[in-house]
């Protein structure tokens, strides 16, 4: 009987052990976190705090208890993991104590960064990660006290706290550091429709802007003082300005490690026995190449399902990490597919304009390098299907159904020509 | 016993029966933005040689045997049923995020704006499972429609089930 143990239980390690289950009635498998609650989707804190869906709701596959229940699995919360000798597959565990393994899965996660600067402990100052970050976020809101906030990070996150200060009325501000929104995602152009169009919901974003430290003013309110020296005053202070993954008990262990774990397509570390899947781990990018992580839920979901087949014996492989993102907020949505760092000159560059879209793209005669779309979320995927199609394919044209159903949603002739619309074939 | 849809292009003359049998089982209301589950195209595509390619389609959730849209909700909310083999949900928690549209080739779930909440074609999951056939089945005159279970499908080998549909198009250069 193979003896397996999962570190971390959010989605990915989630979907490794019941992967491991599906095909290995009989394994032992080992499930540690240091999370307390586990097993909530970091997407919904947002959604929890502005009252679209109920607490039980963050948590799509049940307490951490039940799902251990649910899938035969030893749960030892709030056990973290300190240590990892890949050569034994040796877990050192909270209190000094080891533990050995056949194999195990990797699924730490990333924890929101609050960088070492003054004022970050102060009451009123928040992250949004946990399912505990959104409960003290909504009894901060709830009590009534917040009539303004400030959200430093433009993020997808951060985005999300916008729309939640803002439909409690509450004044907003969101600053960056970077000269434009979404800056790793977006287009120049891009972003500055989306920051018009968000300035015309009522908040004020400031670019450019570094986060110096925050402080507490005479009148009681928080002040987040930016490098500049501009200071943005208010009852509340979010920062949201990215994650890192949870790696660190990994330093010493001799596991290649970049930003995060690296892997290959069948979710192995660089040690025999040893997986790593979700927002912890570093996969191969589809575009560039090179091993990168696209922190999204499905990609954890689909990485944890793949590293547990493997584990146990089957064989999975990933389909590869590609950038996709889509905001959604105060009834307002973009999609952004492909890396608009790897556009150049040389390429073709279009923008389309519609009543219902904002559209621009850019791509060599090959294959299409990164979509912004503005209004038409609707359609992510029929595009994403056809970036996607044009990577495995250079030149690859379009289905009949695709060129009809772009016509029929009011996209323009040049763009769908732009998708490979020029062509049609079957698949 | 798991279900597939099939459809013979050759039949269909986009007359959107099955659209009006799909709004009718499902209580839609277009006027107020209900998006129809099912979709009919009826498009003239200019093709090589100064042809023109006359597409008649009707097309709804593919019902995906991995589909991907299950794995992309962030909610949990869509899941296979394990008797007909569609792809059904409970949007109760859904939270509007169009993370499914986002996963979904063939564009098939849809925003509802009057309750901002996703939604998609089940197959008529509850019909199906009573025996009857799903209502833009029943509503389509010329046969371009059918639901047949996978041993039915395999038995015709027609190579007409939605999943393959486009498969039989041959590249076809547009202008």
């Amino acid at each position: 009987m193979s003896k397996m143990a999962v570190i971390g239980f959010g989605a990915a390690g989630y979907h490794g052990a019941k992967a491991i289950r599906q095909l290995s009635p009989e394994a032992e498998i080992h499930v540690y976190s240091n999370e307390d609650p586990a097993l909530y989707n970091p997407m919904l804190t947002t959604y929890y705090v502005k009252g679209a869906i109920p607490y039980e709701a963050m948590f799509p596959y049940g307490s951490a208890e039940e799902a251990a229940e649910r899938l035969n699995l030893r749960y030892h919360g709030n056990c973290a993991v300190t240590g990892l000798r890949p050569e034994t597959r040796t877990l050192r565990l909270a209190g000094g104590r080891e533990e050995s393994f056949d194999r195990i899965l990797i699924a730490t996660g990333a924890s929101a960064i609050m960088p070492p600067i003054p004022g970050l402990e102060l009451p009123g100052v928040v992250k949004m990660r946990t399912a505990r970050d959104a409960l003290e976020l909504k009894a901060l809101l709830d009590s009534g006290t917040v009539h303004s906030g400030v959200v430093i990070g433009a993020s997808w996150v951060g985005i999300k706290v916008v729309e939640d200060l803002v439909e409690r009325g509450a004044a907003c501000t969101l600053a960056d550091g970077a000269d434009r929104m979404f800056s790793t995602a977006v287009f120049p152009d891009t972003a500055q429709r989306i920051q018009r169009d968000l300035e015309a919901k009522g908040v004020a974003v400031r670019c450019n802007q570094m986060l110096s430290h925050v402080e507490r003013q005479g009148d009681g309110r928080l002040a987040a003082v930016m490098k500049s020296g501009e200071r943005f005053s208010a009852d509340m202070v979010a920062v949201c300005i990215g994650v890192g993954m949870n790696v660190g008990f990994l330093r010493d262990s001799g596991l290649a490690l970049g930003r995060g774990v690296q892997v290959d397509r069948r979710m192995r570390t660089s040690c025999e026995g040893i997986y790593a899947a979700g927002d912890c781990c570093e996969a191969p990018d589809l575009q560039s190449g090179f091993n990168r992580n696209i922190g999204i839920w499905a990609n954890a979901v689909r990485q944890g399902a793949v590293a547990g087949t493997n584990m146990a014996g089957g064989a999975a492989e990933f389909d590869g990490n590609f950038l996709v993102n889509l905001g959604h907020y105060l009834d307002y949505d973009f999609v952004s597919i492909g890396d608009s760092s790897s556009c150049t000159q040389a390429d073709r560059h279009c923008r389309w304009e519609t009543g219902r879209y904002f559209i621009q793209a850019c791509r060599d005669s090959q294959r299409i390098k990164c979509i912004n779309l503005i209004g038409g979320a609707g359609c992510g995927g029929v595009i994403k299907n056809a970036f996607l199609k044009a990577l495995a394919s250079p030149g690859a044209a379009l289905s009949t159904q695709t060129v009809c159903l772009l016509r029929q949603e009011g996209f323009p002739d040049g763009f769908i020509k732009f998708l490979g619309g020029d062509c049609l074939d079957g698949a | 016993m798991k279900r597939v849809f099939v459809f013979d292009e050759s039949k269909c003359c986009a007359c959107s029966a099955c659209m009006i049998g799909c709004m009718d089982q499902n209580d839609m209301d277009p006027a107020a933005g209900d998006p129809c589950f099912r979709q009919t195209f009826d498009e003239e595509l200019d093709v090589e040689g100064g042809q023109v390619y006359c597409a008649y389609l009707s097309a709804a959730c593919m019902h995906c045997g991995d589909a991907p849209c299950i794995a992309a909700c962030p909610v949990g909310c869509l899941k296979k049923d394990p008797e007909t083999g569609f792809t059904i949900y409970d949007n109760t928690n859904c939270i509007g995020c169009k993370s499914c549209a986002l996963a979904c080739p063939f564009g098939a779930p849809k925003y509802r704006p009057s309750d901002g909440k996703m939604v998609k074609c089940d197959g008529c999951n509850t019909r199906v499972k009573n025996g009857l056939q799903p209502a833009c089945v029943r509503a389509c005159s010329f046969g371009a429609l059918t639901c047949m279970t996978e041993e039915e499908y395999q038995a015709a080998g027609s190579g007409k089930a939605c999943s393959a549909l486009l498969s039989r198009y041959a590249p076809k250069k547009m202008i």
